[in-house]
């Protein structure tokens, strides 16, 4: 608090006495498919509104495993960038090792927090033993994307609400010659599908530390997973040809993240789309997990100028009218009240597709990260568990079940 | 004697003069190789016994117990599976490849040049940057290798029976398909890597003595395909020798198609899950560095192994 109180004055004193002295601050974020947009569209406000502030874009993550082992090999060699954008289900790695930077301090400094559309529910996506240590950036949730042209053309006129009907969709689009049907996104960044299936039973991944992929439930996970790839006969596509063959219009349903929708509409083809509630096991899901991604502050530098200029942009980017460009530009969901209920307030009428995952935000659990140091690893295992499932390699899935766990307690703490 | 007892030391101390003015002289080099090449080998070797993860403080010993999964794990069954199916295709291949086109173009007058050209450009190319326009023809619906054969349905090439079975059902996937994607991966090698070993063997070419044909030629040696067998062919022996340690060690190296085409994971059903994309999975992207440098050591047992191989080949027989 006197910390901020000091930092503040300097801030003030300094930017009176060299009122053109910049400060330069470095911020990385991930996929840049999906963002380079909403950056673009933000930053001139944010120069127009910070001149001294100049804010150095360090290149883009490939992923969020990806962002994440960046910084942790950044933290060895010692150059972090001071903002960076992660994961919510690697946020913890990153403050179990005091990487980044509790936010406690700044937020005890602003007076309005709450007014600027900060709220707990949200604000709970990154806080750690009682502090936050994040301002979540972009909120997303999974849901059906499905292509009408192709669904009416094989004769179903309603959008399915449970992977029964979605399975039925598939058998009559192959009965009526649809090649393609189903793109079910298995391959989406930190299991993100196994946990939607696991919440859709109401049941964590991670439960007192132990990872749960022995319960029941995780094996209705996989015998759902392998229903559906093989009654459907899903292709094995790697989800950037998905994306780009949904958007040319060759698949009748895909089931990815609301966050693409940007990205998909931006390159759509010739058809009517529309976006559904994503279905559950036999009843609406219990609850899904949260994707998408939070500010973090990683700085290192002992100016408390940089500081203060790292948590203005952490500050812009996450409220206001920041925060709504990353509902305009991308499918997410700004995390921030003030943004949806103000700024957006019509916008949502305006595009029901975006709607579908507002609807859903009840159901928003945490995606939840791995214990230990192996956290990265676990989720490479799981992926190449499902993948088994997907090639038709794996079979019967109690084995597949006994494997995973025997491979994933492996690389848990104390194995 | 009082004359040899003077000169004895001062033709010792010239000798050791001169010897220690070789070390100097060799020291920054040897200092250097030390520095960036034998540490961190082995430095490699050491990690490889401990369980250390990047940004930790401290490490375990575990003893052997890396190196007891490399050898257990279907994980790594898979990677030594992909490593040598690609070895073992892609190095006679492209080297029979490249042998065949520098003697081809080696016949042809000037319009040799254009197809040096041509078969050199995938070399030039970075394989990065060409895996992502492999990755766009091999899209299963909208990629141009797909439409190519789709082009076929219908005609008398039907007969074959890939192609019918492409028609009546749907063509491969490819890049998704575990029974293709190794193969497509190996394809890719032999096309970007055969242009190469042409140019070697083009090198090597220039080295054989015009004699040499005159003389088989007056020994009997009439058809081309006994000149090739008689002259060429042992002529070329210290260039095949490189070439194929050349080959094999590069083909050990195959790292850019895989991590282009699948950042995650290595292929369908890993069965693309070369080594070095092993070491990169755990090394750099998982930060198990224990492992990774478990890999690494074998990797670099393979290469030596070749290397070792190649020099014997050169001290023994390769000579004329």
């Amino acid at each position: 608090m006197k910390f901020t109180t000091t930092a503040m004055a300097l801030i003030l004193s300094a930017s009176a006495a060299w009122a053109d002295d910049k400060v330069t601050i470095e911020f990385a974020y991930p996929y840049s498919h999906l963002f380079d947009v909403t950056y673009e569209a933000m930053m001139p406000a944010f120069k127009e509104a910070h001149p001294n502030i100049d804010v150095k874009f360090r290149a883009t993550y490939e992923s969020y495993e990806d962002g994440t082992n960046t910084i942790l090999r950044e933290a060895v060699s010692g150059n972090l960038p001071d903002v960076t954008m992660q994961g919510l289900n690697r946020q913890q790695i990153l403050v179990e090792k005091g990487i980044a930077k509790s936010l406690e301090p700044f937020i005890a400094g602003e007076a309005d927090f709450e007014k600027d559309g900060y709220h707990d529910a949200m604000l709970s996506l990154s806080t750690f033993s009682d502090n936050v240590h994040g301002l979540p950036f972009s909120v997303s949730l999974p849901v059906g994307y499905y292509n009408m042209n192709v669904l009416n053309a094989a004769g179903i006129e309603k959008m399915p609400t449970t992977w029964d009907e979605v399975i039925a969709a598939c058998e009559t689009m192959n009965a009526n010659g649809v090649e393609n049907p189903i793109f079910w996104g298995w391959n989406i960044t930190g299991n993100w599908f196994m946990q939607a299936l696991m919440w859709s039973q109401d049941k964590a991944i991670v439960e007192n530390g132990k990872v749960t992929l022995d319960s029941p439930e995780a094996l209705t996970a996989l015998e759902q997973m392998q229903e559906i790839f093989t009654k459907c006969e899903m292709q094995n596509l790697e989800w950037k040809a998905a994306l780009s063959s949904f958007s040319a219009g060759e698949i009748g349903m895909m089931f990815w993240s609301t966050s693409a929708l940007g990205a998909v509409e931006r390159s759509q083809g010739d058809f009517v789309l529309k976006t559904g509630p994503f279905p559950g096991l036999g009843e609406t899901p219990k609850g899904l997990p949260a994707g998408g991604n939070a500010a973090m502050l990683t700085s290192t530098s002992e100016d408390p100028a940089v500081q203060e200029a790292a948590w203005t942009f952490l500050k812009y980017i996450t409220s206001g009218d920041g925060a709504a460009e990353v509902a305009k530009t991308t499918g997410y969901m700004p995390p921030n009240k003030a943004a949806n209920e103000i700024i957006l307030a019509d916008f949502y009428e305006q595009n029901p597709n975006k709607q579908t995952a507002v609807d859903q935000l009840p159901l928003l659990r945490d995606w939840l990260a791995y214990p230990g140091d192996n956290g990265l690893a676990i989720t490479q295992v799981i992926y190449d568990s499902i993948e088994r499932i997907v090639t038709g390699d794996a079979t019967d899935m109690k084995e597949l079940q006994e494997e995973l766990v025997e491979e994933v307690n492996d690389l848990l703490p104390n194995s | 004697m009082a004359v040899a007892e003077t000169h004895t030391p001062v033709i010792v101390s010239a000798e050791t003069a001169q010897c220690r003015t070789a070390w100097w002289l060799t020291a920054p080099a040897l200092g250097l190789m030390v520095l960036i090449l034998l540490v961190p080998v082995v430095i490699a070797g050491i990690l490889s016994f401990t369980d250390y993860s990047l940004g930790n403080d401290t490490f375990n010993w575990v003893g052997a117990k890396n190196y007891e999964r490399l050898f257990s794990r279907s994980t790594y069954e898979k990677m030594f599976i992909a490593t040598f199916t690609y070895v073992v295709t892609v190095v006679p291949l492209s080297v029979g490849l490249g042998l065949g086109a520098a003697l081809l173009i080696n016949s042809l007058g000037r319009i040799g040049d254009l197809y040096k050209t041509i078969f050199f450009l995938p070399v030039m190319a970075t394989l990065l940057a060409m895996a992502i326009a492999w990755e766009f023809m091999l899209h299963p619906s909208i990629g141009m290798v797909n439409h190519t054969l789709k082009m076929s349905c219908g005609t008398i090439l039907e007969i074959i029976p890939f192609l019918k079975k492409g028609c009546g059902d749907r063509f491969p996937l490819w890049l998704g398909d575990r029974d293709y994607a190794i193969w497509v991966i190996c394809f890719i090698g032999v096309w970007q890597g055969f242009g190469f070993n042409m140019v070697l063997y083009l090198a090597g070419l220039t080295g054989v003595h015009r004699e040499l044909y005159h003389a088989a030629e007056i020994d009997g040696a009439k058809s081309g395909w006994e000149r090739f067998r008689l002259v060429t062919w042992p002529a070329l022996g210290p260039t095949t020798v490189f070439v194929v340690t050349i080959s094999c060690i590069r083909a050990f190296q195959v790292f850019d198609t895989i991590e282009a085409f699948w950042p995650q994971g290595g292929g369908p059903n890993k069965s693309t899950y070369v080594m070095m994309f092993a070491i990169f999975e755990k090394g750099v992207q998982q930060n198990l560095i224990g492992i990774g440098s478990a890999i690494t050591v074998l990797f670099l047992v393979f290469v030596m192994f070749l290397t070792l191989i190649q020099r014997w080949l050169v001290e023994r027989k390769v000579h004329y």
